[in-house]
Order: structure tokens, then C-alpha cells, then sequence
């Protein structure tokens, strides 16, 4: 039971420093407010992923800003201040490390959060702008991963990079532009680097913010979904507040994440290949893991030829994209239970398991190259 | 729904008991489920609303006696939190428990503002006017290093003696110098692929033709004439600008295999599979009388069946 927060005499030095700033601000109704925020139904380990991904996000920032007090984004330095991260500056291994393995985190807790929104028909009216801003946010995060991923500027970064901007060079008409745009210039080289690395550190980083933002504002404003069954007596008695129970469980959910990353850092180190340059000698050039299953996509025969190119590069992740725009405007049926969507649910499953096999099947083809 | 007002007049079946001094909201439903009525002075109750037979300018009327109210329990204040201490959205949209109006007066200089939507338009204009003069600078400032003009200077690779087979694909790697913008010339190592082409080879490749190379204003730079055993194909795979490798397949024997996206090229540079619209792109090529070979760095873009010369 939520006791009524109004304020006692305050006593010691921190509670009158609490209480100036509460006559002020209203802070303890601010703080009120952040935690009182009923959820039907209860709390549940499936809504954690949203504030799992603000932690990613959180300490994404911050490794990413130490990273920045040794990184050197020119062609001729960016190279050599990454080794010098990770082999000369104390810990640079750690932060550098925690920084690679929370991008992956974070396009897998991202996955994790579209799916449980998508299954529970949380996307539905009246949340539409709630999945409209999400999806940008998805596109951020991807946008994050790919220029970040240069920036070591190896021949993994120096290759993602050549191949994933080509991809962009097939878009109908305005292709050469947008990849000449992105590259600054013909083929990657500095100015590519330049670009990805005011991206990275500024562009999508504010994006990010006030998207994110505007996220958590829309989800406020709206208020949770609930569950998807259960008679409204039932949710009712089930409801309880943001905190202290969510709450805990996201704490939860963050600690088991920053461990999974931290373990990742610690055991499975950022090792770059060679400097970057146009010849990749004998690496064979993949992208990062989350983006095997479309690198295998493309070695289909149905996507091979120009226009077969132009399918595979553009048609199909804009049609996708499309799909996931329209979808909660298409889908008006509000039935939310995802047992009684089954379009929706072989949906989902049809696509986590061609993300799988292909993944897989990548990962097979590895050993038939050399 | 029933909108009891605060500080409405409470009635039962058969007395006044008291007035309403807080309302109680569902709030997953957004709906009034109880009312809090001050006894006059011997406490407060909390009525549900299914005991509210009806709702009047300032009076609330209940079903119930007063002696049936009275014996409900205390209200305990402690069970509930005001609506400014939790998140309850459009509150606003489903409830009005406020008595009137809380009005603010319009500033007297305000009043004789006539034009209003001038002055909004004028707003935008003005944002406009700013906003313009700053879009072509700052796409063409963005856009300075996209084009950049071809280099056709010859640049020596190696040498032929290290090729000891015909029509096998070996690697010459050599280092080129580049400048980007304000940066020092540097020096980024690229690969060619060269082979000494037997007739048959020679013949699938120029079909009988010569082949010219020209320059961004379409003069010619240079032919290579079909009778000359030497071919140099870029090292940028024409599907996606991966690198391809001269490999043994299981099946086709030896060929050019891109390890990206698996496309497969024979020693003439036909795609033999794979996604690769079109063949491997051959370079203007000579080698000296000591057997210095030299090549136009040249790259073409990826995943098009034209050669389209970028570089």
C-alpha cells in the first residue's frame, strides 16, 4: 500500500535540502508521479526490456564518452588509438570491450521489446505513435551499429562498411547520391570515417534522446497495455504500481544484462584484424552477427542481378519497414490475445526462425570458403 | 457517468447527512467507483457509487438510509494517493470533479491585437528567410568530397614473372597513393588480379573486339588490344565491392570466388554463379619489355550490369 508522501518536519541536512527543493520544484510530486504509475494487470518480467534498453543506452553513452578521450578519427590514427585502447590504457580493454558487446545487447533487447509488443498487441490503437516512434528508435539503434562499426578501422570495420554503403547504392535513382553522401566520396576513405564518426557521437545520439523521449513521454500518455487476457475484475486485482515491483524486476533484468556484457568483455575481448585497406588479403569480410542472416540473404540466386540487387538491398528491409509502419493502422482488430491472432503469431515465428536458419546456415557456409 | 461535484450536499433516503469531500477513481477504467462524504463531524465515509441513485446541480442523492451509512467503516485516508502523486493519463478526459471554472484575465495590451494570424504567418516567413539562405550552403558543404576527378595514371604492380601458369588468376598487390581533402597524401595497399589469357581465353574475354578505356570526357586513354595475353581484372567484386579470391570449387574447378556473397567467376570473369550482375571488370593493362606491369586503377560500380567507371 502507497503511504501518502507528504513530508514531514525535515530534520537532518539532506531531508531540508530535499525539502527546499520540493517547495520549489514539487519534487516529491515529480518522484511521486515517475513511480505511482499503475500497471494493469501487475508487473511482469516481459515488460522489462524497455527499461533495459534506456540502461544499454545509459552506459553505452558513457563508455562511448571515455572512448572518445584516446580515439582519433582520422584514417591514419583511428586504428593505432583503438590498439592503443585496448592494449595501453588502463581498463581501455574493459570500457572498449563493454562498448562492442553492449551494441549486440542492444540490438537483442531491442528484438526482445518489438516482440513482446508485437505479441501483445501493444501496438494497437490507441498506442500507434507509441510504435511509430519505436520503430525509429529501431532504425537508430541499427544506424548506431553500423557507423560505430567502422570507427575501429580494421578490415571487419573497413569491409562492413564498403559492402553495407554498396547497399545503399542501390536505391532507385537517388542511390549514387546517398552513397557518395555517406562515403564523402567515391570509395570509403577519411572522409567516410568522418562522417560515420559525427553520426555516431552526435547525430544519432541526440536522435536517440529526444526520440526516446518522446517514446516514454507517448507511453505515458497513453499508459501501459496490460496483458492480453483476463477479465477487467481480474486485471484490477492484479494491478499494482511501477514501483516497487517492476521496478525491482528491471533492476533485475539491468544487473543480468551488465553481467552477460561485462562476462562478454572479460572473456571474449575486442581483438581487432589488420588496418583497413582495400585489400582485405585472406580475411573474408562479414558483417557483425546480427546482420549474418541478411549477408546470407543476399547470397540467394532470387536476389542476384541488378534488379534481383535491388530487391534484396532496398525492396525488401523498406517493405519490411513499411509492413511495421502500416501495421497498427491495417490491424485494427482489437483482439490482443496472440493466441487468437494466428496470423500474427506464425508471423513472428516465421520470421525469428528464417533470422535463425540463416543465421546458422552462415555460419555453416564459413567453413566451405577456405 | 455520474459526476458528483466536491462539496455537494449528500442525501439519503431519509436525511441530509453530510457533503462530498474527495472523489475515488478507478484507474484502469478512468471512472468515479466511490464517493467520500463528510459526516458533519462524526467522520468520513467512503459510498460506493452503486449506492448514488442520482446526481444534481449541488446535491448528490443515495439509495441507502442515513443509519445504513453510518454504520460503513472510517474512511482511511492512507489507502489512497492524490491524482498529482500518480501517472493516470487524460484523467482530464474522463472526470470533472472541479468546481468551475479557474479563470486567468487576458493582459490589457493584448486585447487591441488585432492581426493575430499576421503575426503567425510572419513568424513562419521569418523562420523560412532564415532557414533557406542556410540550406544550399550547407548541402554543398556536406557534398564537397562526393565527385572527385578519375585518376589515369599508370601505376607498375609487379612483375609478369611471377605468373607461371596461363589462365590463372594471381594477385599482384601494390600501393596507392591517395589524397582526401586537407589530409597528407597516403598510401592504402590495393590488389589486382592479373593472368596470361591462352587464345581460348582471349577470345571469350574481347570477343574478337579491342577494348577502350576513356577518360571522364569520353577521349580515349587507352585500348587493350584483343591479341594481348595479359588481363587485369579490379579487384572489387562487381556484386557488392567485396574482394575475390582464385579458388579450387568442388565443381567448377578453379575459379574467382567472392568469400562475401559467394559469386563465382571463370578465368574470363563470366559469372559462373552467385548474385554478380555482371562479369569482372578488366583494366587497362601493359607490361615493359622487362616484364613491369602496369595498370589504370580504375573501380566501377558494384551490383549494376553497366560499367560505370567511379574511380
Amino acid at each position: 500500500m502507497q503511504q501518502p508522501t507528504i513530508s514531514n518536519e525535515p530534520v537532518t541536512a539532506i531531508e531540508k535540502i530535499v525539502a527546499f527543493l520540493d517547495a520549489r520544484v514539487g519534487l516529491k510530486e515529480i518522484q511521486a508521479k515517475m513511480l505511482n504509475e499503475p500497471i494493469p494487470g501487475g508487473s511482469r518480467w516481459a515488460y522489462v526490456f524497455g527499461s533495459i534498453l534506456l540502461f544499454i543506452f545509459g552506459m553505452q553513452a558513457l563508455t562511448g564518452i571515455l572512448l572518445m578521450f584516446y580515439y582519433v578519427p582520422t584514417a591514419d590514427h583511428a586504428y593505432a588509438s583503438t590498439q592503443y585502447i585496448i592494449h595501453e590504457v588502463d581498463y581501455g580493454w574493459f570500457l572498449l570491450g563493454y562498448h562492442f558487446w553492449g551494441s549486440s545487447a542492444m540490438v537483442v533487447c531491442v528484438i526482445a521489446h518489438m516482440s513482446q509488443v508485437f505479441l501483445w498487441g501493444a501496438y494497437k490503437p490507441p498506442r500507434e505513435l507509441l510504435w511509430l516512434v519505436g520503430l525509429a528508435l529501431f532504425g537508430i539503434v541499427i544506424g548506431f551499429g553500423f557507423t560505430g562499426y567502422l570507427l575501429p578501422w580494421d578490415q571487419r570495420a573497413y569491409w562492413a562498411t564498403t559492402v553495407g554503403v554498396e547497399m545503399v547504392d542501390k536505391v532507385p535513382l537517388l542511390g549514387d547520391f546517398l552513397a557518395r553522401f555517406l562515403k564523402g566520396g567515391p570509395t570509403p576513405g577519411q572522409m567516410t570515417l568522418s562522417r560515420f564518426f559525427v553520426i555516431h557521437v552526435m547525430i544519432l545520439p541526440a536522435a536517440l534522446m529526444a526520440l526516446a523521449g518522446l517514446h516514454l513521454f507517448l507511453f505515458r500518455v497513453a499508459a501501459p497495455a496490460g496483458p492480453f487476457s483476463g477479465t477487467s475484475e481480474e486485471i484490477k486485482a492484479k494491478t499494482d504500481y511501477f514501483f516497487p515491483r517492476q521496478i525491482w524486476k528491471d533492476m533485475v533484468g539491468m544487473a543480468v544484462v551488465f553481467a552477460t556484457i561485462c562476462g562478454l568483455a572479460f572473456w571474449e575481448p575486442v581483438v581487432l584484424l589488420e588496418e583497413a585497406t582495400p585489400d582485405p588479403g585472406e580475411y573474408h569480410p562479414e558483417p557483425e552477427w546480427y546482420f549474418l542472416f541478411y549477408f546470407q540473404l543476399l547470397r540467394l540466386k532470387i536476389f542476384a542481378g541488378e534488379f534481383g540487387q535491388f530487391m534484396g538491398a532496398v525492396a525488401l528491409p523498406v517493405l519490411f519497414m513499411i509492413l511495421l509502419v502500416a501495421l497498427p493502422f491495417f490491424d485494427k482488430d482489437p483482439e490482443r490475445n496472440i493466441f487468437k491472432r494466428p496470423v500474427a503469431l506464425i508471423s513472428w515465428i516465421f520470421i525469428m526462425a528464417m533470422i535463425a536458419i540463416f543465421t546458422v546456415s552462415s555460419v555453416i557456409n564459413r567453413e566451405f570458403l577456405d | 457517468m455520474l459526476q458528483p461535484k466536491l462539496k455537494s450536499k449528500v442525501r439519503c433516503t431519509d436525511r441530509d447527512i453530510g457533503e462530498v469531500t474527495k472523489v475515488i477513481l478507478d484507474p484502469l477504467s478512468h471512472e468515479i467507483s466511490h464517493i467520500v462524504v463528510s459526516m458533519n463531524g462524526s467522520g468520513e465515509r467512503q459510498i460506493e457509487m452503486a449506492q448514488v441513485q442520482d446526481v444534481m446541480e449541488d446535491r448528490v442523492e443515495l439509495r441507502a438510509p442515513a443509519s445504513a451509512i453510518a454504520a460503513l467503516p472510517l474512511f482511511q485516508r492512507h489507502d489512497y494517493v492524490t491524482t498529482h502523486e500518480v501517472e493516470i493519463s487524460h484523467l482530464e478526459d474522463n472526470i470533472d470533479v472541479t468546481p468551475g471554472e479557474v479563470l486567468v484575465p487576458f493582459p490589457d495590451l493584448e486585447k487591441d491585437v488585432k492581426r493575430r494570424t499576421f503575426f503567425m504567418n510572419f513568424t513562419h516567413v521569418i523562420a523560412f528567410l532564415i532557414g533557406l539562405p542556410m540550406a544550399y550552403p550547407i548541402l554543398r558543404f556536406l557534398m564537397k568530397p562526393m565527385y572527385m576527378p578519375f585518376d589515369n595514371d599508370w601505376l607498375m604492380v609487379g612483375n609478369v614473372s611471377k605468373i607461371k601458369q596461363d589462365d590463372v588468376g594471381v594477385q599482384f598487390q601494390y600501393m596507392k597513393k591517395v589524397k582526401e581533402a586537407y589530409m597528407p597524401e597516403a598510401e592504402v595497399e590495393k590488389s589486382v588480379w592479373v593472368l596470361k589469357a591462352s587464345p581460348e581465353v582471349l577470345d571469350k574475354v574481347y570477343q574478337d573486339k579491342d577494348q577502350e578505356f576513356r577518360d571522364a570526357s569520353g577521349r580515349i586513354i587507352w585500348i587493350n588490344k584483343k591479341d594481348f595475353p595479359y588481363i587485369a581484372f579490379s579487384g572489387k567484386c562487381p556484386h557488392l565491392g567485396c574482394a575475390f579470391k582464385w579458388r579450387q570449387h568442388k565443381t567448377l574447378g578453379q575459379v574467382f570466388l567472392c568469400p562475401c556473397h559467394l559469386s563465382i567467376y571463370d578465368a574470363t570473369g563470366s559469372v559462373l554463379d552467385g548474385p554478380a550482375p555482371r562479369a569482372l571488370d578488366a583494366l587497362p593493362i601493359r607490361v615493359s619489355a622487362g616484364g613491369d606491369v602496369e595498370i589504370i586503377d580504375m573501380e566501377f560500380k558494384a551490383g549494376v550490369k553497366s560499367q560505370i567507371r567511379i574511380i
